[in-house]
């Protein structure tokens, strides 16, 4: 078995059909993709914890994590997935910077009290400067989940490390930001094939969001709304059936696609509610800048312990 | 003597450098000296400070997207214990398969993506990134038994996708399930959500019975010396995990230790100290039970080279993970080794997959699944439970219904600490020394031994910092 690049139709049909792409846009990716080496990737771990990495990994819907990596992208550096370590892995993040026009993706937080010291990524090289480094050369670059969007959970009062999101540190360039604790594979996956089709990034909102995944709030399209919030049924206690607005739900001033597209399905649907509402627990408001000081204690109707 | 050190460790999770001597001994060039440190730093316990205390279960599983589950897990027994709240059994059960998914997830993911490439020559099978560069040595497999490896390496992509999937049914999405409450579990149970389980669960025990289990045996059959190599400190402990009864008297791997060749079936927290003497924290961070935890970093603090604690039980080193757990649950005892690390993870797989199977049949579709409880004005908590990669410990202070103190002890913090105040190297590092190092410029013998113990660096950090100084880009020395 010899693993190569391959047509492409089987997973351009599900992208076209999802994305409503023209033929125009199939054709042009096919074209892209069928050249020698897919669109290199370089993938930079700051104050994260892998957690979106790993929900990459559960990539279905566009294309399963197999085609992206073997078929789509060149996956140049990533630290968690990559075979080469050590000096191999550095050398391999230096060529793909040499050869310049990657895709740039960043995970977790960058420490900016002393001087970027509180993440270093190999020797010599903190996360603060790789990711100014790495942006100069970069064609496109995405800030994957919250911490790299908006801060995150490790920005969170007192931010001891005085961590901010990726656009703090690259000012001259535009970054995508792809929030969520941890960011939807299809959110990170579909803005790529975005990328790749049309050659510029999707249309983006006040934040930086990808309108395509970020356009409604999560409340615009729950399915307690009509069934209960519409009629005033709110549950008082977890556990009980009801809108779990007064159980601190954010899924009001919360925009993410989560109540349509679900998590950790083939498709929609496919193997139960799966979603933190369709789990009964209220929307934490992951994809927000406000997490997590804006949106916490969770919980609760109570005002947040900092005010954002 | 040659100095080695290799950072990034890639296949892991999160940042760690790891240095080591080499020297011949005996006629073999070997490890004389180790040192494992981590580059990162968040500072969770700091930013949990006067937080709701039901927060923590948010909070905590950011701590590690791979095993968040087990953070979700430790953190609700945490508060449990402080509201003096215990969940009804089909709360129980509901995290418990969340919990038992996520193992099946991590499981796999280390094997095929983590730890396999480390034996497996794909030179001619997948010649790109992310696959490429890597070292190449000759002991790996090659030829038709490579491409049926990496053929399952694709295929377990699928399969841990699918455990993930099958978690979210009760978890409502992972990695990072938001239906862990104290008090049990917010979901609930219904027939068509078991079926759903039940289905997810017969294919996923199909590969690791059919194709993961015999793949570990097919590797270990070709790298036999590595029985041999990386066994470590030789002491072992485990929290235990999958409570069978609400109160937790009973569990499906259970709580115990095993030092000095003897096998004790009870830990005693108040008999872990965390120790700090080569860790960059002030002295008053040492010598301190989890409870009463302190964490003042000390950057410059002369012959410290790491910013993980130590933490030792009764002052002595213990490695935690798959083995310590089967060992002392007496399901696996052959030895102390990277291939018994291996061995012993996919056995556990098997054994944890099985008994999920069980579980199912004990839900009780409409029964309560949460049980409410109010935020004390004070209390204490403690929450042990295991991650994949080992023994997971929260404990908790709260003082006006806020938190006041949270501390956290992982696996990886027992595993790839640093030398305690006696001297004593962490398991990690023990395991490295005399590891044979064939060709320095490919030192794939250390990966293999660091692969073995699972680590997770975001993890084991309470305080990860700067390294103080820059040291280029040489790192074969």
């Amino acid at each position: 078995m010899i693993i190569k690049r391959r047509e492409f139709m089987k997973y351009c049909g599900a992208v076209a059909g999802a994305m409503g792409l023209s033929v125009s846009g199939l054709i042009k990716l096919q074209n892209i993709l069928a050249a020698e080496g897919g669109p290199p990737v370089v993938w930079l771990q700051g104050q994260g914890c892998t957690g979106c990495s790993v929900s990459l990994l559960n990539s279905m819907y566009y294309m399963t994590i197999d085609e992206l990596l073997i078929n789509t992208i060149d996956l140049e550096f990533h630290a968690t997935v990559m075979a080469g370590a050590g000096d191999l892995a550095v050398e391999a993040a230096e060529d793909a910077y040499e050869n310049e026009g990657y895709i740039l993706v960043v995970e977790g937080a960058i420490p900016t009290a002393e001087n970027g010291e509180y993440c270093y990524l190999w020797p010599g090289t903190t996360a603060l400067h790789a990711v100014e480094t790495f942006s100069e050369k970069a064609a496109y670059i995405l800030a994957v989940g919250t911490c790299a969007a908006f801060g995150g959970l490790v920005a969170g009062e007192p931010n001891p490390t005085e961590a901010v999101d990726v656009s703090k540190v690259v000012s001259k360039k535009q970054v995508i930001n792809i929030p969520g604790c941890p960011a939807h594979p299809d959110w990170i996956v579909g803005t790529i094939a975005h990328l790749l089709i049309n050659g510029k990034a999707p249309a983006l909102d006040q934040y930086g969001r990808p309108q395509m995944f970020y356009r409604k709030t999560v409340h615009s399209a729950c399915p307690n709304k009509q069934k209960f919030h519409d009629k005033a049924i709110f549950a008082q206690q977890l556990g009980e059936e009801g809108c779990l607005f007064k159980l601190g739900c954010a899924g009001t001033w919360t925009q993410a696609d989560c109540p349509i597209r679900k998590w950790n399905s083939g498709a929609a649907g496919e193997f139960g509610d799966t979603w933190c509402i369709g789990g009964r627990n209220p929307c934490q408001g992951c994809t927000e800048p406000g997490f997590p000081d804006r949106v916490s204690p969770w919980y609760t109707l109570e005002l947040p312990k900092v005010s954002v | 003597m040659i100095k080695i050190r290799i950072d990034p460790v890639t296949r892991i999770e999160g940042h760690l450098d790891i240095e080591v001597s080499v020297d011949n001994v005996d006629g073999i060039q070997q490890v004389i000296d180790a040192k494992s440190s981590a580059t990162m730093f968040r500072g969770f316990e700091i930013i949990l400070k006067e937080r709701d205390p039901r927060d923590a279960t948010i909070y905590t599983q950011r701590i590690c997207g791979v095993c968040p589950v087990s953070h979700a897990m430790a953190s609700t027994l945490n508060l449990e214990s402080a509201f003096g709240v215990l969940p009804p059994d089909n709360g129980r059960i509901l995290r418990n398969l969340v919990l038992g998914a996520n193992f099946i997830m991590s499981h796999i993911l280390h094997f095929y993506h983590l730890a396999a490439l480390d034996y497996i020559n794909t030179e001619g099978i997948v010649d790109k990134s992310p696959w490429l560069p890597r070292y190449i040595t000759t002991d790996m497999v090659a030829g038709d038994t490579a491409e049926v490896l990496v053929g399952h390496y694709v295929q377990a992509l699928e399969m841990r996708r699918k455990s993930h999937q099958m978690g979210a049914i009760f978890g409502a999405k992972l990695p990072c399930t938001s239906t862990f409450v104290p008090g049990g579990c917010t979901e609930v149970v219904t027939a068509e959500k078991i079926s759903d389980f039940t289905t997810l669960l017969s294919e996923l025990r199909g590969f690791i019975d059919n194709i993961y289990v015999t793949d570990v045996l097919a590797v270990a059959g070709l790298f036999e010396e590595y029985y041999q190599i990386g066994q470590g400190c030789g002491n072992l402990i485990a929290y235990g995990v999958f409570d069978l009864d609400a109160a937790g008297g009973s569990r499906l791997l259970s709580r115990g230790r095993y030092t000095n060749e003897t096998i004790y079936d009870d830990v005693d927290p108040a008999q872990i100290t965390e120790y700090v003497k080569f860790s960059r924290y002030t002295p008053g961070s040492g010598n301190l039970p989890p409870e009463d935890g302190e964490t003042e970093p000390q950057i410059d603090k002369p012959n410290a080279y790491s910013w993980i604690k130590s933490p030792r039980y009764q002052d002595i080193v213990h490695e935690a993970g798959p083995l310590a757990r089967m060992w002392i649950n007496g399901d696996y005892r052959r030895g102390i080794s990277v291939l018994d690390r291996i061995a012993a993870r996919a056995l556990e797989c098997q054994k944890v997959a099985e008994a999920m199977e069980g579980w199912l049949l004990e839900l009780d579709v409409g029964e309560p699944t949460y049980e409410y409880s109010e935020i004390p004005e004070s209390a204490t908590g403690i929450g042990l439970t295991e991650a994949p990669r080992g023994a997971l410990g929260h404990w908790m202070e709260i003082s006006d219904s806020k938190i006041y103190r949270y501390q956290v002890i992982t696996p990886t913090a027992w595993n790839a600490s640093p030398r305690d105040d006696f001297g004593n190297r962490g398991p990690i590092e023990e395991a490295l020394i005399g590891t044979p190092v064939k060709d320095v410029e490919q030192p794939i013998e250390l990966l293999r031994v660091v692969h073995s113990f699972d680590p997770c660096i975001a993890c084991a950090v309470h305080l990860v910092s700067p390294e103080g100084q820059s040291l280029g880009k040489y790192r074969v020395s």
